[in-house]
């Protein structure tokens, strides 16, 4: 990215070089995109499980009824394994490095709580599982039609990415997820023409979900870049780059 | 101007220090694509700043690739908070009448080196 260089004390100012390089610090968007694909993940399996046994159901296979469910129970095993294994965090690691690699890395923890999730943090992301899996069951079971999965997943899934969102004191892009996750809900309870029907009903849950939480990311990512640009901009701001360390008058007023 | 710290004053390692001072941690590839200095004309400013203890060096490797990061030490956190209180000092004595903040709804330059 060309930098064009700029005088003026607005750009020479250092306060100016502490507000991006924190804005961008917490705009990479890594530890969001590590619960998002979690979360994506959980829902897809939870969803497309669901679909499965509730087709079971209906054609009364009740052999097939109790395989889906068993495969339900297996997909979040693995999902939770995958979340908390150091092969997940490798993976994540890797999507870090592609994302962000050529930049370096910075690391900034000045607004963010340190050391493990709290209890009730744990609590509330293992409710967070559940409330899914009843949601799947009664979907099912045909208690619940497909299209009040969303809002159904929405009174759960809004108050605990809002709760998330406090917790790690994201920037506004963060809130972009469950501000749209919760409108799509209201939208689709009010009957607006927002859903997906027929054989794509399933999409209902699985474009909100994925969507949403997919452009709060990529406004977070775009947002570093903006942060960086006006970083690199301030820090290159009236320095020569290939000026030679001509530090011998300054050693001898030291001395 | 015999207070004024002659490390910190040159343009290059004031900024790399206030980087560093704004942030937790921060590495070698980091620094030189905010700053735009040549690796060696870099890596000269990094030796001087970590021989006088402003900075501490932590070299890892992630696989086979070299990775250099840079905390800024308790040492360098003092010198620059004396640096910037000389240099308010010094306007202060010139420009009496001038607010001591340029920008002043912007972040407070105390906040890195607090």
């Amino acid at each position: 990215m060309a930098v064009p260089p700029k005088s003026g004390i607005e750009l020479t100012d250092p306060r100016q070089i502490i507000r991006w390089s924190r804005q961008y610090a917490k705009s990479r968007t890594i530890s969001f995109l590590v619960q998002w694909v979690i979360i994506v993940l959980m829902v897809l399996v939870v969803g497309a499980a669901g679909s499965l046994t509730n087709m079971a159901y209906q054609a009364h296979n009740m052999g097939l009824v109790i395989l889906s469910v068993v495969l339900m129970g297996f997909m979040i095993m693995v999902l939770t394994w995958f979340s908390l294994s150091r092969w997940g965090s490798e993976v994540i690691a890797k999507i870090t490095d592609w994302l962000y690699g050529e930049e370096g890395y910075v690391e900034y923890s000045g607004d963010r709580r340190e050391g493990p999730a709290p209890l009730w943090l744990t609590a509330l992301s293992g409710g967070l599982v559940v409330h899914h899996l009843v949601g799947a069951m009664l979907f099912s079971f045909a208690y619940m039609p497909l299209k009040m999965m969303q809002p159904f997943s929405a009174c759960y899934m809004t108050p605990f990415l809002v709760m998330l969102i406090l917790y790690q004191r994201l920037g506004l892009w963060a809130w972009i997820w469950p501000t749209l996750y919760g409108l799509h809900a209201v939208l689709l309870v009010m009957g607006f023409p927002i859903g997906f029907k027929g054989q794509w009903q399933l999409l209902n849950m699985v474009v909100p979900v994925l969507g949403y939480g997919f452009i709060a990311i990529m406004a977070g990512h775009l947002y570093s870049r903006f942060a960086l640009y006006k970083l690199r901009q301030v820090a290159q701001a009236g320095l020569d780059r290939n000026a030679p360390m001509n530090d011998e008058s300054l050693e001898q007023g030291q001395g | 101007m015999s207070g004024i710290d002659k490390t910190i004053h040159e343009p290059a390692r004031l900024r790399i220090l206030t980087l560093l001072a704004s942030v937790d941690v921060m590495d070698f590839s980091f620094l030189l694509m905010t700053l735009g200095l040549t690796k060696g004309n870099l890596s000269s400013h990094m030796d001087r700043l970590e021989k006088v203890g402003y900075i501490a060096v932590e070299k890892t490797f992630n696989g086979k690739v070299p990775h250099t990061q840079y905390k800024l030490t308790s040492d360098g956190r003092g010198a620059l908070e004396t640096y910037w209180r000389e240099l308010d000092s010094i306007r202060q004595m010139v420009m009496p009448e001038v607010d001591a903040s340029p920008v002043n709804n912007q972040a407070d330059a105390s906040d890195a080196t607090s």
